[in-house]
């Protein structure tokens, strides 16, 4: 699937001020003057589940540690992201690893162009940081009972799988612990409103991905 | 006055699914059931500012202790708090207090229109909970720099402080002061997003809030006491 005018979810589009407190740009100023005296090893980079993730203890714990940055922004989409890297976001930084994670906000979109949208991303961390790796996380359930936002993010999940398994630089990661239980329910104390992770909820996602990042922050190590 | 049907952030309204997976319909029928079995002392009512709250460390601290329920729900507004309130969320508790915390997301209304849909929850609980004294928080500044919205919710919270008295049982809190800097900004260590707070700005608006909670539930003749941290 290629990125174009073609594809919404794949065209830099900055957010549009519709509230009136400028809030979405006042965000990507921060990150990118931030960027400027920092040297992190890895970035997080997408929508409200990184925001939400740097301001609960486990951020501290297990990605602190790790040299890690934080540019997160509540209700992302894949456009969105994909502007923020375009417009500075990445000028100033060289991280070894780049954690993408977007997609679930893309109202309005198809899977297929979810995935587009995500992999028009993979290329330009590609472009702009030649030896960066970017690990994707696949996007989580939601929802309390099984719903079609379900469906859709597990095709998104499963075409980038595919669209990446070619790929040196980059890889999905599915970091989904099992949140749905037999019954296809979502519990609120993973997910407080069946879409955002409560504390336990980010545990049982980054305790595996904190142990894979640093197996990959090691290899980056040996290149 | 306002909180007549002249008002539209007066009437009650539930939220659409349009995003395909019920999430809003889910959270109020969680919090029904919730009323089903808890004895909450303590109520809280609102949007994103209140449901946040519930996640960090603060909550266990220092709202849990006193009987607290949590009903916020991000995105709401006084028309969807009103909906709620309506339709089951006040059904079988008696809380000794009830705080309200709603408004900075009615982008549709004006200021006067918003301060009296807070009205109109403030009013509707006072007649279903006629035992339960109300705390409105007054609605946080909004935005890095000066903009609209910060002007807009100090126009609500003005309208609120000499609308709310003239209620019985009923009194206004304004927990903002200090989060816009001499420079008016607002820093990210207090709102991470220039609208929600981080732990550090919730433990800065406990402190007057737990304090006013407590001094309401002292008041309250009972036998059990909340235990104090």
């Amino acid at each position: 699937m290629s990125s174009g005018d073609s594809n919404p979810a794949a065209t830099p589009t900055p957010c549009v001020d519709i509230q009136g407190d400028g809030r979405w740009m006042s965000l990507h100023n921060h990150f990118v003057s931030n960027s400027k005296d920092k040297e992190p090893d890895v970035l997080f980079v997408g929508d409200s589940l990184v925001q939400l993730l740097h301001q609960f203890e486990v951020w501290r714990e297990l990605f602190s540690p790790l040299h890690a940055l934080n540019f997160g922004v509540g209700g992302d989409e894949t456009q969105h992201v994909l502007w923020r890297l375009s417009n500075g976001e990445l000028a100033h930084i060289s991280p070894k690893v780049v954690v993408l994670w977007v997609g679930t906000h893309n109202h309005g979109h198809t899977a297929e162009q979810i995935c587009g949208g995500i992999m028009a991303i993979v290329q330009l961390i590609k472009d702009k940081l030649p030896k960066a790796y970017t690990l994707v996380l696949g996007v989580l359930p939601r929802g309390k009972m099984p719903n079609p936002l379900r469906e859709r993010n597990a095709q998104v999940n499963k075409l980038v799988k595919d669209a990446v398994s070619s790929l040196p630089h980059a890889s999905l990661l599915n970091v989904d612990p099992g949140f749905v239980h037999s019954d296809g329910s979502i519990s609120h104390q993973d997910l407080y409103d069946f879409l955002h992770l409560t504390p336990q909820g980010y545990q049982a996602v980054c305790q595996p991905l904190h142990a894979h990042l640093k197996g990959l922050l090691e290899k980056q190590a040996e290149n | 006055m306002s909180g007549d049907e002249m008002n539209p952030a007066a009437v009650a309204q539930a939220v659409e699914d349009i995003q395909g997976d019920d999430r809003w319909m889910s959270q109020h029928t969680r919090f029904v059931q919730e009323c089903k079995d808890a004895e909450p002392e303590v109520l809280f009512i609102g949007d994103s500012m209140v449901q946040l709250m519930q996640q960090y460390e603060i909550w266990r601290e220092l709202f849990s202790p006193l009987h607290a329920l949590n009903f916020g729900i991000g995105g709401d507004t006084t028309c969807n708090v009103l909906w709620r309130l309506q339709n089951g969320e006040l059904d079988n508790i008696g809380p000794k207090v009830t705080v309200v915390w709603v408004g900075t997301n009615n982008h549709e209304h004006s200021a006067e229109q918003v301060a009296g849909g807070i009205l109109a929850i403030a009013q509707l609980l006072t007649s279903r909970l006629p035992k339960t004294k109300v705390v409105v928080l007054g609605l946080l500044a909004r935005g890095e720099w000066p903009n609209p919205l910060r002007e807009k919710n100090v126009a609500v919270n003005s309208f609120l402080r000499s609308w709310l008295p003239r209620l019985g049982h009923t009194q206004f809190l304004d927990v903002g002061a200090g989060f816009v800097h001499s420079d008016e900004t607002i820093s990210t260590r207090d709102m991470f997003d220039f609208l929600h707070l981080t732990a550090a700005g919730y433990r800065a608006i406990a402190k007057p809030l737990i304090d006013l909670l407590l001094q309401i539930l002292e008041e309250t003749p009972e036998e059990k006491r909340a235990s104090l941290v």
